[in-house]
């Protein structure tokens, strides 16, 4: 693989699941184009039913698709020898819970071709955090440790392309932080991330790119930044006693909460002027945010405009 | 071959953390302890001059060792074809729809291993439990009459192994309905109404005039003829393991039946598990 070629890369993509005895079917990807780069952290988000999970299942070679054609790693999905580069964390993984973390790690090794490696899986349970659990049968584990040792099973032999399903699902905020933490070192060691997360904050301090995927397509990808910026809003809150009237000769809207306005500013100059205005009329600055700059509200807009 | 082994390996350590399985195990071993244990038999000359169970005589005419210990090693047989059956319909039924779980069957399929992998492995699995719990039971059956009467022989074991092969057709059916409804309920449903038609099938000539002629007979034979003959299998078992004649004409195109039928469910199973989403 050259390091042109994308991570993953999915052309007119489409899914009909069919039902037997009926006609039609449920069309749960259409027509999906998405190019993941490699070493990048990328994050899918979209509403339910958007069909998330089924572009994992395709780009994993789960689900076959009805049309299209995907490359992960630079080959088929249904090669094993690329599936063997990649790490994978489902939905809702179901671990046998007779068994003890090493085992089941010692079977994940054995399964993906590698010669089993105890310390080294030992290693990685310490990483996720499951250093004093190692003893335990997996049946009385917590779901958030459950969670862990499916990212430790999907760490094993150190994979090119991690894909997560909710990997944060169950855990503790701390937990969260440490997993986070986890997957940020993954990605500086040249990792490709792909992340699907219905927790936005968690997909904004991750990844450094983002598609919405809504209806079966993608409504919206680029860099995180490019896709939260407000535009030209501006959202300004004063101080109690700035004068209105003043204010709004000075370009600024009443906005909703007491003592917020709206300002429209196409660069920081012009931005200041209005604020140098607003001082000069009396008003005390207390906030300044962008408008919109949150990954819910990319979210909520797109999906909206899509709609 | 390695992922084979592997999933193989996955289905057996599974098996080992069931209780129901220990269960059979640790009572197949408490009966072979008991038999060893509570039976006395005395042997002259190689002939069956007395023998206790539990302290008490068992009146019979002083017959030859071999003879005596016929009906003990057909009954046997019989109930490790029947009985090993039935019980490896249960005990086996929720392996693959288990491995076939949502959460599970996504893990292993992102795997680097191929899908028809996963289902010979299962089957892998499930056939070297069968022959472990089988051999062991015949193999401690062997032994028991063996050092206590003098007569050794191979015929219960190859009877053992008979059933396997019986067991091995009836799993090929219980596989393939796992890759068409993730049930186990209906996994082992398959497998019980397969059993009774292998049954039915080895005794059709005996059945068939009990049809009336006509559409009903000539159905009757379609069905049945498809199906392996399992009771003739059984039959055969408990021959070998009697050291009797052989009652069906051809041991090879019986067992020739019954696996060809096996690799026809099984790879019926197959293709429909390549084409499957999940």
């Amino acid at each position: 693989m050259t390091s042109q070629e994308p991570a993953i890369e999915v052309r007119g993509l489409r899914k009909t699941y069919h039902r037997a005895f009926r006609k039609g079917g449920n069309e749960a990807l259409r027509g999906m184009d998405l190019t993941v780069p490699e070493g990048s952290a990328f994050g899918l988000i979209g509403p339910n039913g958007a069909g998330k999970t089924t572009f994992i299942k395709s780009i994993l070679g789960i689900v076959q698709p009805t049309e299209g054609s995907i490359r992960v790693l630079g080959g088929s999905p249904e090669d094993p020898r690329i599936r063997a580069r990649i790490g994978y964390l489902p939905e809702r993984l179901h671990l046998p819970g007779t068994w003890t973390a090493p085992a089941f790690l010692a079977t994940v090794t054995r399964l993906k071709g590698l010669p089993v490696d105890p310390a080294g899986n030992l290693r990685l349970l310490e990483r996720v955090g499951l250093s004093d659990a190692v003893g335990r049968r997996i049946g009385g584990y917590s779901k958030g440790m459950r969670q862990r040792l499916g990212l430790a099973a999907a760490l094993v032999g150190t994979p090119s392309l991690l894909v997560l399903d909710e990997p944060t699902d169950g855990i503790d905020p701390m937990g969260r932080m440490e997993v986070r933490r986890i997957l940020q070192d993954e990605v500086q060691r040249g990792t490709t991330l792909f992340l699907n997360s219905h927790l936005l904050a968690e997909t904004e301090r991750v990844c450094d790119r983002v598609a919405i995927l809504a209806g079966g397509r993608v409504v919206r990808e680029g860099r995180l930044e490019d896709l939260a910026r407000g535009g030209v809003r501006w959202l300004v809150r004063f101080a109690p006693g700035a004068n209105t009237e003043a204010l709004v000769t000075a370009g600024f809207v009443r906005g909703v909460a007491e003592g917020q306005y709206v300002v429209e500013a196409e660069d920081p100059a012009a931005l200041n002027g209005a604020l140098d205005r607003a001082r000069a009329a009396g008003a005390l600055m207390v906030e300044l945010r962008r408008d919109g700059t949150d990954l819910e509200s990319v979210l909520m807009g797109t999906v909206e405009a899509a709609a | 071959m390695k992922p084979v082994l592997g999933i193989a390996g996955y289905v057996l350590r599974e098996a080992m953390s069931r209780k129901f399985i220990l269960a059979f195990m640790v009572g197949i071993t408490l009966v072979l302890t008991v038999v060893a244990l509570s039976l006395r038999i005395e042997v002259v000359d190689g002939a069956l001059a007395a023998s206790r169970l539990f302290g008490e005589e068992i009146r019979s005419s002083i017959r030859s060792v071999d003879v005596a210990l016929r009906p003990v090693y057909q009954a046997a047989a019989f109930l490790v074809f029947y009985g090993g059956i039935l019980f490896g319909i249960v005990a086996c039924s929720d392996f693959a729809p288990s491995l076939m779980s949502p959460g599970r069957i996504e893990h292993l399929l992102a795997l680097p291993i191929q899908r028809w992998h996963l289902l010979a492995g299962t089957f892998l699995g499930v056939m070297v439990l069968a022959l472990g719990g089988t051999l062991y039971g015949t193999t401690g059956l062997v032994l028991i009459f063996g050092v206590k009467a003098g007569y050794w022989t191979a015929g219960p074991l190859i009877a053992g192994l008979l059933a396997c092969v019986g067991f091995a057709a009836v799993y090929a059916v219980m596989l393939t309905a796992a890759t068409l409804v993730r049930s186990a309920a209906l996994c082992a449903a398959s497998g019980f109404v397969f059993l009774v038609g292998g049954i039915i099938a080895g005794y059709r000539q005996q059945m068939t005039p009990f049809f009336e002629e006509g559409f009903g007979r000539e159905a009757f034979r379609a069905v049945t003829l498809v199906l392996p003959r399992l009771s003739a299998l059984a039959v055969a078992a408990g021959d070998i393991a009697a050291s009797t004649p052989l009652e069906v004409r051809s041991l090879g195109l019986l067992l020739l039946g019954v696996l060809v039928f096996g690799f026809g469910a099984l790879a019926v199973g197959f293709w429909r598990f390549e084409g499957k989403d999940y």
